[in-house]
């Protein structure tokens, strides 16, 4: 019903025996629908039914309701009750546990690279998970070793069942969903740090996932929630800001049109200042060096709607408003901040001289020539500056499809230059 | 601004209407093709997407009203939330097709006779009862995750039912707000990339709960307009594809803000149309593609907000008629 990039082919008529095949298949498909609800309905979540939601599942993985049903088999004996929440720093941290999660750790993450096949169509993945799926039904309280243990069994084989199915539908909310309620309830669960190598293997999954496709926009949204989490003390987690920052360095120089990876680093870029706990001085060094950094970017891709969108986000921090945001650089004079967007000015102008033709370096300097004449306002330094009219009738020519907008924007030019002469 | 040039467009760019309506009814004939039982978790949404675009081709009554109502119905639970189709989980999703369903069909009395439970309180308690009082946004159902598009829902139906009044608007406000980027785009959480369909929940989100001064209109425009790429189409974030669903996306969030005038209308026209499947019926998401029911409903709530001849007027706000708009909320939005 949702088809995306599917080439079209014309209904054609089946045949008898296509017709046959088709029915066939729905029937097993309904007879299998039909089997988890009846059984759901009696509320027996037991490991049969646990395992009727497998087959379905890998049917389709879009039927949100068989999620829900194996959710509430896990948690109706096939996973330990929750323990309290001081469980974890209770039980003695060291020696034993680790001992005893290690190897179960490494065999199951053993078996969950192995459901990574070569090709994801590969559809009986998730076998390693059926032997789990029918133990650890039985538990006492509070969690013991062998709980643990199964527990982390459970999880992982359930992290193994989901991969193949990621890997083939890498943008179904449901699947994404499941598995961080999964990694959940291994906080909910486990010891921290049996939880936390679980939530460290997903991580790693998803840089996978990303390698797969920069863009995917569940990923990216994925990975902000598991790094929050793994910096938490929930899961014995220090800041990670570092490492991350290095990430969006690291996919940038992959793919320098990797729009997400630019975000990224703005959303991360002030935290990482802050904890750096740079004086005045670093932190405008900072600055000089993403501006190089993204001047780089340009000169290789001055047509690239993400670099200028870095770009943007650059001058803003240069910008500054006085609205006492924070910034890359607060402490930077009136002065110092007329210097700097001058100088971007003058890098784009030199940047025109070689690609007369893009629309992006004309609206970057129509923007940046109005945001300079609004700074000058305040300082002593408004030498000769650009008109910002001569980018607008290059837009019109090199834009002509966003007609409507320079219209408003030669209307707000030409109301503005009435004031200013009143 | 005028000219439509519909005049002489060649006749593979005329709006195929009875194709179109012909692909809707057929939709719920196929259960001999196992894709028809493959979708059944997106039944509710279906019938919504296939309903509210009959209404735009002035057909409102290809589909049988009193089926509609009796299915809506038969896909509540008695917490009030409703399923994709009966025996599906409740979720915030359907919850809101089956409100904004329901308001089409203009059926709340049936829900208030023959619904579960106190009829329209039970599903806005439903609603109600999904948002974080803490931060302020909602959740999908009882098994978490989080995300702008279940806020947008929960104020949507909320509104049409008249009880907003049961959940903290000034907080969801408050989380939108933290959604926003320097781009002038929201994300699906706060930390989230501009996505034009998430920018669409917020946008519409902020609209309905009066808080449009919070928009940084002229930069969240340029960026909406610069979706559009040279075959008029439009994409939903920078260096991506277009598609025919953010005609939607990106044009309800401009018209919200006033600036539909920012792009290409004929152009989009053009990439519109070029996506219809003039044989069979439907839209796809690009030209040559196979179509469905939810692109199908996208690209012409697209042609209507872009004025396009022979559609009913689309409320931007609500994805549903402005005629049932007008009705249920009394005001034009």
């Amino acid at each position: 019903m949702d088809n995306h990039g599917i080439a079209r082919v014309a209904r054609t008529l089946r045949t008898d025996e296509q017709r046959r095949q088709d029915v066939e298949k729905i029937n097993k498909y309904r007879q299998l629908d039909e089997s988890i609800r009846a059984q759901a309905s009696s509320g027996a979540y037991d490991p049969a039914l646990f395992q009727l939601t497998s087959r379905l599942l890998r049917l389709n993985p879009e039927y949100y309701t068989i999620w829900n049903v194996r959710r509430r088999c896990l948690i109706s004996g096939l996973l330990s009750k929750p323990s309290a929440g001081s469980w974890p720093s209770k039980a003695s941290p060291s020696s034993s546990l680790s001992d005893t999660t290690k190897p179960s750790c490494d065999e199951s993450s053993s078996s969950s690279s192995a459901a990574i096949p070569p090709d994801p169509s590969f559809p009986t993945t998730g076998k390693s998970g059926t032997t789990a799926e029918l133990t650890g039904s039985d538990h006492q309280q509070p969690p013991s070793e062998s709980d643990v243990a199964s527990d982390i069994n459970m999880l992982q084989s359930e992290l193994a069942f989901t991969m193949p199915m990621l890997l083939e539908h890498p943008k179904c909310y449901w699947i994404w969903k499941y598995r961080n309620w999964i990694l959940e309830q291994a906080i909910l669960r486990l010891p921290a740090q049996a939880a936390r190598k679980i939530w460290e293997a997903e991580l790693a999954l998803d840089s996978m996932m990303l390698t797969k496709d920069t863009r995917n926009f569940h990923a990216w949204g994925y990975r902000r929630r598991l790094v929050a989490r793994l910096e938490s003390p929930a899961l014995l987690g220090k800041s990670m800001v570092e490492d991350e920052f290095d990430y969006t360095t690291m996919k940038i120089e992959g793919n320098l049109s990797n729009f997400s990876a630019w975000h990224s680093r703005s959303r991360l870029l002030l935290r990482l200042l802050d904890e750096r706990g740079l004086d005045d001085k670093a932190r405008a060094a900072f600055l000089d060096e993403e501006l190089e950094y993204i001047q780089e970017g340009l000169n290789v891709g001055p047509d690239d709607q993400s670099l200028w969108y870095y770009h943007r986000y650059l001058v803003l921090q240069i910008v500054g408003r006085a609205t006492g945001q924070s910034s890359i650089a607060p402490a930077l004079a009136v002065e110092e901040r007329v210097a700097y967007l001058t100088k971007e000015i003058q890098f784009i102008n030199e940047l025109l001289e070689d690609y007369g033709d893009i629309k992006w370096i004309c609206k970057a300097l129509l923007e940046y020539t109005l945001a300079l004449q609004e700074l000058s306002q305040g300082s002593d330094s408004d030498g000769q500056q650009d008109d910002p009219r001569t980018w607008l009738a290059k837009l019109r020519k090199l834009d002509p499809m966003q007609a409507g907008r320079w219209d408003d924007v030669e209307r707000k030019l030409a109301s503005h230059s009435t004031q200013a002469e009143q | 601004m005028a000219g439509t040039q519909t005049g002489i467009l060649p006749d593979e760019l005329q709006l195929a209407t009875a194709k179109h309506v012909k692909y809707i009814q057929s939709l719920d004939t196929r259960k001999d093709e196992y894709d028809y039982w493959l979708t059944e978790h997106l039944r509710l949404n279906g019938l919504y997407w296939g309903l509210t675009a009959l209404y735009l081709l002035r057909h409102p009554d290809a589909l049988p009203r009193a089926e509609t109502i009796d299915f809506v119905l038969s896909c509540q639970h008695e917490n009030g939330g409703f399923g994709a189709a009966p025996g599906h989980d409740a979720h915030m999703l359907y919850t809101v097709s089956a409100v904004q369903l329901l308001a089409l069909v203009d059926a709340f009395d049936d829900l208030e006779n023959r619904g579960k439970g106190k009829g329209k309180a039970q599903v806005a308690k439903f609603i109600a009862d999904l948002q974080d009082r803490e931060t302020g946004t909602f959740a999908g159902d009882e098994w978490g995750e989080e995300d702008t598009r279940f806020l947008y829902g929960a104020l949507n139906a909320l509104s049409l039912l008249g009880m907003t009044h049961l959940v903290d608007v000034d907080k969801a406000v408050e989380h939108i707000a933290a959604c926003a980027n320097f781009d002038g785009g929201y994300g699906v959480s706060p930390g989230a990339e501009s996505h034009s369909g998430q920018i669409f929940t917020c946008v519409a989100a902020l609209t309905i709960a009066g808080r449009k001064d919070l928009i940084d209109v002229d930069k969240l425009a340029g960026w909406l307009s610069e979706r559009q790429l040279p075959n008029g189409g439009l994409n939903g974030r920078p260096e991506k594809d277009e598609d025919v669903c953010y005609s939607w996306w990106v044009l309800s969030s401009l018209d919200m803000i006033g600036r539909t005038h920012w792009i290409n209308r004929e152009k989009l026209i053009g990439f519109i149309l070029r996506c219809q499947d003039t044989q069979d019926g439907g839209l796809s998401d690009r030209p040559g593609n196979m179509v469905d029911v939810w692109h199908t409903l996208f690209g012409l709530t697209g042609l209507s907000l872009l004025g396009y001849p022979g559609l009913d007027a689309i409320d931007p706000v609500y994805c549903l008629p402005r005629s049932t708009t007008e009705r249920v909320l009394g005001k034009s939005t």
